[in-house]
């Protein structure tokens, strides 16, 4: 008995799905305009330079006392958190009476290529922190750090505790060098000053490149096989562009920031290790005291869940809770479970601490 | 007739020609590779078709096709194990390895776009590092090293992709594995896509194992190095010539934005300290305008209780007028509205002033002050009075 029994009607059957899926996509795919994105209205309350801090309304007002205010990565556009919606959690979190806030990075340009890592952490984020508690008319803020966004939390919230309640992170690599860091095991033995002094700003499509040979065969061919399958289906097309704009439609990184940034936390491990600086001021994680909530996805291929549990050993607090997402670095935002558990979550958590 | 009603019958007389060859095939009367040779042709005409209008969507699209094509190649080989040597178990191994071979060819193709790969030249590096002379030595040393630099990247570049043709190869040894795996009925795989998914599952542990090794991290790490030493050589050359042309080069841009950089971070951080100074300064003349008009009410109302003392005790900058202000409501221009309050309790009007005594924020306390100037001490005795009040604070 061999391992493979495709009968040729299954076959046949197989194929003329596909026929069907390619004949409707004539249809569907024409009648198809570009998708839109970031669906919760939103008002700017600050903006410097490139950087915007968005507040978002929900249907009514805030019941939560204390703002939550998102810090992106600077790797990719923000609103990948308000995608659609049904897939947003800034509309789940402000549907259970959240105050929510966003950093928008912007693009940077050659203008931007000597932002230091201190310039976006004491400088945008501390700016930002400030802006958002002055127009809540609170002294201090919840602060919710997406991968990168979630390091830079980290740093911020240990130099400046004062000015954060709580500090939700989610999907963030602390220890960067766990063995299944495939990104990490990439960047060791790169001349990162060689590097950023040839390319100034990091090209976008480079950084995307990268990531798309982190799974070379489901990224570039398995996942657009599947799209067939979906071909005839105007909604769920919808959905498939409206995620392949926001993986192609990534910032260039600023140069100096990107020096730092691989040389401290990828090569260094200095988040975990000790020695971090970050412009004045060094980081000791063990200055986090408020409470932490540390959420990865167990099936992450960029940030390793190793990679983010490593923050319960270092974090100063006694108050430190992880939620494990079953799902992946995209999935935890963007799939049907992280709309039931996600949001809850976050909320659940914050509503105990404000008792 | 509109372009895209055409479109429409020119793909249905061919799903209806394909149609009528895969069921001859479930019939038992065409051969399976031929029919996902028949595959493959369906989706290069549904390209063709496609590509007179594909709208927004269309580089998504093409990397579908791009895909669609590597798995009719798949099919076709799959299907054509199943066609050949009756009786005997088809190698279903080389069956795949014949199928994706070109899918080999595309993680290097995506390498190759990432590091910009191209045809390596001849072994001429004794050549290059021949000694210079003259003039233009210099120059002649730098085109040298250049052409050195490009030699050692292709190098490296050979090195990856012999990486790459290894975790293809892994990728395989895998695939076998999990195919014995399901030789067991009922754990048989029973269709293309099936099949397909596994090999991906297989290839992507294959190329896992190596992308973690360290033999990958050495070697990754000297192409992205040995790519970046041939860009900064194009650039140093660039460079010389924009010079000698008299047009802006990209270090002069470079090193103005970084001085621009330097003189903003400068420029905030002396805003942020005259800031602090200014904010320190106001918190310091606030407490001594209460501890003024406290000293100066009790030295007028020696009878006064001392509970209401009490009352008159100078409170903290961060008092009940901040906590106030704290709770009003949300929206941008709270902020700015306070100090306009302020300046209403400071006016004149006896109203007010009492309204603002009511209130016991800051402003009351302003406001009792501006009362109590009324009747205060000469100006030399008040700057007189200051030092016994501050010493007094520090107490």
């Amino acid at each position: 008995m061999g391992p493979i029994k495709i009968e040729p009607a299954r076959a046949y059957e197989e194929a003329m799905t596909t026929q069907r899926k390619l004949a409707a996509a004539l249809t569907t795919l024409r009648e198809m305009d570009d998708v839109d994105f970031g669906v919760t209205p939103k008002e700017e309350i600050y903006r410097e330079d490139k950087v915007v801090v968005y507040r978002f309304r929900g249907d009514g007002p805030p019941t939560a006392k204390v703002p939550i205010l998102i810090v992106y990565a600077l790797v990719n556009r923000p609103y990948m958190v308000d995608l659609q919606d049904d897939r947003s959690l800034v509309r789940n979190l402000l549907a259970r009476g959240e105050d929510v806030y966003l950093i928008d990075w912007g693009y940077p340009d050659g203008a931007d290529r000597w932002l230091t890592l201190d310039d976006y952490i004491n400088g945008y984020i501390a700016r930002s922190v400030d802006a958002v508690a002055r127009h809540a008319g609170v002294p201090r803020i919840n602060l919710l750090g997406i991968c990168q966004g979630g390091a830079f939390s980290l740093c911020f919230s240990a130099i400046h505790p004062d000015k954060v309640k709580n500090l939700i992170t989610m999907v963030t690599p602390v220890d960067f060098q766990t063995p299944d860091n495939m990104l990490s095991n990439w960047v060791q033995t790169m001349d990162v000053d060689l590097f950023v002094d040839t390319l100034g700003n990091v090209p976008a499509d480079l950084m995307n490149l990268c990531y798309l040979m982190l799974k070379p065969y489901r990224l570039n061919q398995q996942k657009y096989i599947g799209l067939v399958d979906i071909l005839d289906d105007k909604v769920e097309m919808e959905n498939f562009l409206r995620m392949e704009k926001w993986i192609f439609d990534s910032p260039d990184q600023a140069g100096e920031a990107f020096r730092q940034f691989l040389k401290d936390f990828y090569q260094g491990n200095k988040l975990v290790q000790g020695g971090l600086r970050i412009g004045p001021h060094e980081v000791h994680l063990g200055n986090l005291h408020m409470p932490v909530l540390n959420i990865f996805a167990e099936q992450d291929h960029l940030v390793p869940p190793a990679a983010s549990r490593a923050l319960r050993g270092v974090v100063g607090t006694k108050d430190y809770t992880e939620l494990a997402f079953r799902g992946g670095h995209i999935g935890i935002y963007v799939s049907g479970r992280a709309q039931r558990e996600v949001p809850g979550a976050i909320h659940d958590w914050l509503a105990a601490r404000s008792r | 007739m509109s372009a895209a009603s055409n479109l429409l019958d020119q793909w249905q007389a061919l799903a209806r020609q394909y149609s009528n060859a895969w069921g001859e095939l479930a019939r038992g009367a065409n051969e399976p590779a031929a029919m996902a040779a028949d595959l493959a042709h369906g989706f290069e005409q549904w390209s063709r078709l496609f590509s007179a209008g594909s709208g927004p969507q269309g580089e998504s699209i093409e990397r579908m096709l791009d895909g669609a094509k590597r798995y009719a190649a798949f099919a076709q080989s799959i299907l054509g194990a199943m066609g050949n040597q009756p009786g005997t178990a088809p190698d279903w191994g080389a069956a795949v390895l014949r199928g994706m071979a070109p899918d080999i060819g595309g993680v290097a193709d995506a390498a190759s776009r990432m590091f910009g790969a191209g045809p390596a030249p001849g072994d001429i590096r004794a050549w290059m590092n021949l000694p210079t002379f003259g003039p233009a030595r210099e120059h002649q040393e730098e085109y040298q090293k250049s052409v050195l630099a490009w030699m050692d990247y292709q190098e490296q570049l050979r090195r990856y992709n012999e990486l790459m043709v290894r975790a293809a190869r892994r990728g395989f040894e895998l695939f076998e594995g999990k195919l014995a795996e399901r030789e067991q009925p009922g754990r048989q795989i029973d269709s293309l896509r099936a099949l397909y998914d596994l090999w991906v599952d297989a290839a992507e542990e294959g190329y896992a194992e190596i992308a973690l090794s360290h033999e990958f991290r050495e070697v990754y790490g000297a192409l992205v190095n040995a790519q970046m030493r041939v860009r900064a050589h194009v650039q140093k050359e660039v460079e010389r010539v924009a010079n000698d042309l008299g047009m802006p080069t990209r270090a002069e841009v470079d090193s103005i934005g970084q001085r621009l950089q330097a003189l903003r971070r400068e420029f905030r951080e002396r805003g942020s300290d005259a800031a602090g100074d200014l904010a320190r300064e106001v918190d310091r003349l606030r407490r001594e305008v209460a501890e003024l008009k406290a000293a100066s009410e009790a030295a007028d109302a020696p009878a006064t209780p001392p509970s209401s003392r009490r009352v008159r005790k100078p409170a903290r900058p961060s008092g009940r007028g901040t906590a106030k202000a704290a709770a009003q409501p949300r929206k941008p221009g709270a902020a700015t509205k306070r100090p306009a309050r302020r300046t209403a309790v400071r006016g004149p009007a006896k109203k007010r002033v009492v309204a603002a005594r009511a209130e016991g924020s800051f402003a009351s306390r302003i406001a009792r002050f501006n009362d109590t100037s009324r009747v205060a001490p000469p100006t030399g005795a008040l700057r007189g009075a200051r030092p016994r009040a501050r010493r007094g604070a520090s107490r």
